[in-house]
C-alpha cells in the first residue's frame, strides 16, 4: 500500500486506539479521585482516632486540673498539641503551626517544609462527675500527621494504571493490526479474483469468503454483474468485428477472383466487357456492405441525436415508393391501411432508411404474390408502426438475434437474398437513438410482424414543429 | 483431375469453378454442407476445396465426416475467419492445406495441383514415364524431347494415367475423375480420346505407351525414371 493513500486499516486502528486512550484517561481520572478519597478517608479516620485516644488520655491532675497521660508511642513524625480552656499546653509534640481553630475539622499546613494534615478535636473532660456535675475542662487537641505518603500512594496508583493502560494500548494496537488485516482479507481476496479478469479470461468466481460477509455481498454481486455486462459487450464487439471481417473478406474475394479470372488468359473484347461489368457488380456489393457498416457506426454514436424533426408518415410513403419496383418484380403488393400524420425526432433520411429497411426485409421474406401490410397508430406521446409480411415467420427465440449485426438465421439466406445482414441492426440503432424500440414477432395468422415504437414530438413551441404542422393543414 | 468445390457464396464459387476449369480440372460445385458432404463421400474427387461457413452443415463437420469414413481425398480449406487456432485445429483434423480469403486464384490452382501431386506420390510437377515427360504446370507433353500437342481432355487422361504408372485404370474410374456432373457419361468417349492419345504418342521407333486390357481398362507401360 502506498503511503500517499489513506488506509482503512490505519484509520480503524487509530480510531480504536484513540477511543481506548480516552477510556483509559477517564478510568485513570476516576481511579485517582476514588483513590484520593479512600486514602484520605482512612488517613482522616486515623487522625480522628488518635485525637480521640489523646482526649481519652487527658487525666485528672492535682487541683482539679488536667494533664495528658500518654505513654504509648505515637506514629512517626506526629505533631500534636493538647491545650485546655486556659490555653495551657497539656502536652505537645513537634512544631505545631498556628491554625485557625475550628473544632472537628481537618486542615492542611506545612511543618518544617513538609505537608501535614491536622485534625482539631475539641472535647470536654469532666472531672469528678459525682460531685455536682463535676468540673468541666474544654480540651482542644490539634493533631497532625504528614500526608505526603497519601499523595504518593495516589500518584503510585495513577502511575500503575497509566502503565497498565499503556501496555494494553500497545498489545491492542498489535492485535488490532493483525485482526483488522485478517478481517479485511476477504476484500483482498475478492480484489485478487477480480483482477484476474482479462479480455481472454472472463471467468469470475467470487471467493467463498466474499459471499460469507453481508458487507461484501453487494460488492461481489455488483462485480459479477459488471463483469458479466462487460463480457457480453466485449463478445458482441468481437463477434461484430469478426463477422464484419468475414463479410468484407468474402466480398473482396469475389472482386479479386473476378478480376483474376479475367486475367488468366487472353480473352475476346466481349469477354473482357462482360467480365468488367461483373467485376463492377461485385464491387458495388462490397461498397454497399461498407456503406451500411459506416451508417451503423454513425447511428450508434450517441452524439448528434436530437434537434431533428420529420414527418414519419411522409418518410414511410417515400420508402414505399422506393420499394415498389422490387415489390413489382416479385408480384408483391404493399398496402397502407391507416397512416396518421406524426412528427418524430428523427432526421428525414434516417426515418426513410428505417422504413425502407423494414419494408425491404418484409419483401425479402414474402412469397411471390404476397403482400406487405402497413398500419400506424398515433398515441399521446408516441406512435406505433406495424409492418406485416406473409412469409415463413421467424424461428422461436430468434426475435432479438435478428437485430444483431450480420445475424443469419439460415446462414445461406441473407447473402443469397442480397442482404448484408445489417438492415435490421441499422433499424434498431435508429430507434435506440431517439428512445424508441423495434421488435419482431410472428403474426397469429402467419408471417412476421415488425412493431416500431417512436416518440412523437408535441413541442409546438419549436419553430420546426410548427412549420411541419402548418404543412399538415 | 476432378475437383469438388463446396462454397455457398454463389459468385465466388462461379469464379473459382471457372478458373479451375480453365486450368484443366473437372469441377463439381456444392452450395451447402449436406450436398458437399454427400458428393465428397462418393470418393471420385482428386481434391476437395471446402469453405468453412456453410449452410446446413459446417465445413469442419464435412471434413470430420469425410475423414471418419477413412477417405483420404486431399482437402483444401477456404476460410475468411480470423485466428491461427482454427487453422491449426483444421490441419490437425485432417485438412491438407488452407487459404485465407481473399486469396489469389493462381495460388489456389497451384496449391490444388500440389495437393493432388503429393496425394498421388509425385514430388515434382513434371511426371516422367519411360521416355515421356508430362508437365502438370505448363500442361505440356514431350516424348524424347518432341513436344506432343494434346487436347485438354487427352492431356487430362494422360496426366491421370501418369499418376498411376503400371496400374490398371478402369474406364469407369477415368470417367469419374475426369468429368464433372455436367457431362454425359459415356465410356466410348474415353475410348475415343485414348485412341487419339495413343496415336499422338506413337512416334517412330517407340514402344506403344498405353496398353489396353480388355474388360479391365488401361495401363501405362514402361519404367518410371
Amino acid at each position: 500500500m502506498r503511503a500517499a493513500k489513506h488506509s482503512i486499516t490505519r484509520r480503524l486502528i487509530f480510531s480504536v486506539l484513540v477511543l481506548e486512550l480516552l477510556a483509559g484517561v477517564a478510568l485513570i481520572g476516576a481511579v485517582a479521585v476514588n483513590e484520593w478519597r479512600v486514602q484520605y478517608k482512612a488517613f482522616d479516620a486515623n487522625l480522628r482516632a488518635t485525637s480521640n485516644a489523646l482526649l481519652g488520655a487527658v487525666q485528672e491532675d492535682l487541683n482539679d486540673a488536667v494533664r495528658l497521660d500518654w505513654t504509648e508511642a505515637l506514629p512517626k513524625d506526629s505533631v500534636l498539641r493538647v491545650t485546655d480552656e486556659h490555653g495551657r499546653v497539656l502536652g505537645s509534640e513537634g512544631n505545631v503551626p498556628t491554625l485557625q481553630v475550628q473544632p472537628n475539622t481537618f486542615q492542611a499546613a506545612t511543618v518544617n517544609g513538609r505537608s501535614y494534615r491536622f485534625f482539631t478535636r475539641a472535647g470536654e473532660k469532666i472531672i469528678d462527675p459525682d460531685q455536682s456535675g463535676g468540673i468541666r475542662h474544654r480540651i482542644t487537641i490539634v493533631y497532625g500527621l504528614p500526608d505526603g505518603h497519601v499523595r504518593r500512594e495516589v500518584l503510585e496508583a495513577i502511575r500503575f494504571f497509566v502503565a497498565c493502560t499503556a501496555i494494553l494500548l500497545g498489545i491492542t494496537s498489535l492485535l488490532l493490526g493483525w485482526l483488522v488485516r485478517r478481517l479485511l482479507n476477504p476484500i483482498h481476496t475478492l480484489a485478487n479474483a477480480a483482477s484476474e479478469i482479462t479480455s481472454t479470461h472472463w471467468h469470475f468466481e467470487p471467493p467463498s469468503s466474499a459471499s460469507k460477509f453481508a458487507e461484501l455481498s453487494p460488492l461481489t454481486s455488483a462485480l459479477e454483474k459488471t463483469i458479466g455486462r462487460l463480457h457480453r459487450a466485449f463478445e458482441q464487439q468481437k463477434r461484430f468485428t469478426s463477422d464484419a471481417a468475414h463479410e468484407l473478406k468474402t466480398d473482396l474475394a469475389i472482386v479479386k477472383s473476378s478480376l483474376q479470372l479475367l486475367s488468366m488468359k487472353t480473352r475476346t473484347v466481349a469477354e473482357y466487357e462482360s467480365g468488367l461489368a461483373i467485376g463492377l457488380d461485385d464491387l458495388t456489393r462490397l461498397e454497399r456492405t461498407v456503406q451500411k457498416m459506416l451508417t451503423l457506426a454513425r447511428l450508434e454514436q450517441r452524439e448528434g441525436a436530437g434537434n431533428q424533426m420529420c414527418r414519419i408518415d411522409e418518410a414511410l410513403r417515400v420508402a414505399v415508393e422506393q420499394a415498389l419496383p422490387l415489390a413489382n418484380l416479385r408480384s408483391n403488393s404493399i398496402t397502407i391501411s391507416t397512416l396518421p400524420p406524426a412528427i418524430v425526432p428523427l432526421d428525414s433520411g434516417d426515418a426513410t432508411l428505417l422504413c425502407s429497411n423494414i419494408i425491404l426485409n418484409a419483401l425479402q421474406h414474402s412469397p411471390e404474390h404476397g403482400s406487405v401490410e402497413i398500419t400506424a397508430m398515433a398515441q399521446e406521446q408516441q406512435m406505433q408502426l406495424f409492418i406485416r409480411d406473409h412469409g415463413e415467420g421467424i424461428k422461436e427465440n430468434e426475435g432479438l438475434s435478428l437485430f444483431e449485426p450480420f445475424y443469419r438465421g439460415d446462414p445461406s439466406r441473407s447473402r443469397k437474398s442480397g442482404g448484408t445482414g445489417l438492415g435490421l441492426s441499422i433499424c434498431r440503432a435508429i430507434c435506440d437513438r431517439v428512445g424508441g424500440s423495434i421488435s419482431i414477432a410472428n403474426h397469429a395468422d402467419g408471417g412476421a410482424i415488425v412493431t416500431v415504437t417512436l416518440p412523437t414530438s408535441t413541442d409546438f413551441e419549436s419553430a420546426r414543429t410548427r412549420d411541419l404542422f402548418q404543412a399538415l393543414t | 483431375m476432378r475437383l469438388l468445390l463446396v462454397e455457398d457464396e454463389h459468385r465466388l464459387a462461379e469464379n473459382i469453378a471457372e478458373a479451375l476449369r480453365e486450368a484443366g480440372f473437372a469441377v463439381d460445385h456444392a452450395a451447402d454442407g449436406p450436398s458437399g458432404s454427400h458428393l465428397a463421400e462418393q470418393n471420385v474427387f482428386d481434391a476437395v476445396i471446402l469453405d468453412l461457413m456453410l449452410p446446413g452443415k459446417s465445413g469442419q463437420q464435412v471434413l470430420h465426416d469425410l475423414r471418419a469414413r477413412k477417405l483420404h481425398t486431399p482437402v483444401l480449406i477456404l476460410t475468411a475467419q480470423e485466428g491461427k487456432e482454427s487453422v491449426v485445429e483444421l490441419l490437425n483434423k485432417g485438412a491438407d492445406d488452407y487459404l485465407a480469403k481473399p486469396f489469389d486464384l493462381g495460388e489456389l490452382i497451384a496449391r490444388v495441383k500440389a495437393l493432388i501431386r503429393r496425394s498421388k506420390g509425385a514430388a515434382t510437377p513434371i511426371l516422367k514415364i519411360s521416355d515421356v515427360e508430362v508437365d502438370t504446370i505448363q500442361q505440356t507433353v514431350r516424348r524424347r524431347g518432341h513436344v506432343i500437342d494434346l487436347s485438354p481432355t487427352e492431356f487430362r487422361i494422360l496426366e491421370y494415367l501418369a499418376h498411376r504408372p503400371k496400374m490398371i485404370v478402369s474406364k469407369r474410374e477415368m470417367l469419374e475423375h475426369l468429368y464433372d456432373l455436367g457431362w454425359e457419361h459415356h465410356s466410348n468417349v474415353i475410348e475415343a480420346h485414348v485412341s487419339n492419345l495413343r496415336k499422338k504418342l506413337n512416334l517412330v521407333n517407340t514402344e506403344p505407351l498405353i496398353e489396353t486390357l480388355r474388360q479391365r481398362g488401361y495401363r501405362l507401360r514402361g519404367e518410371e525414371v
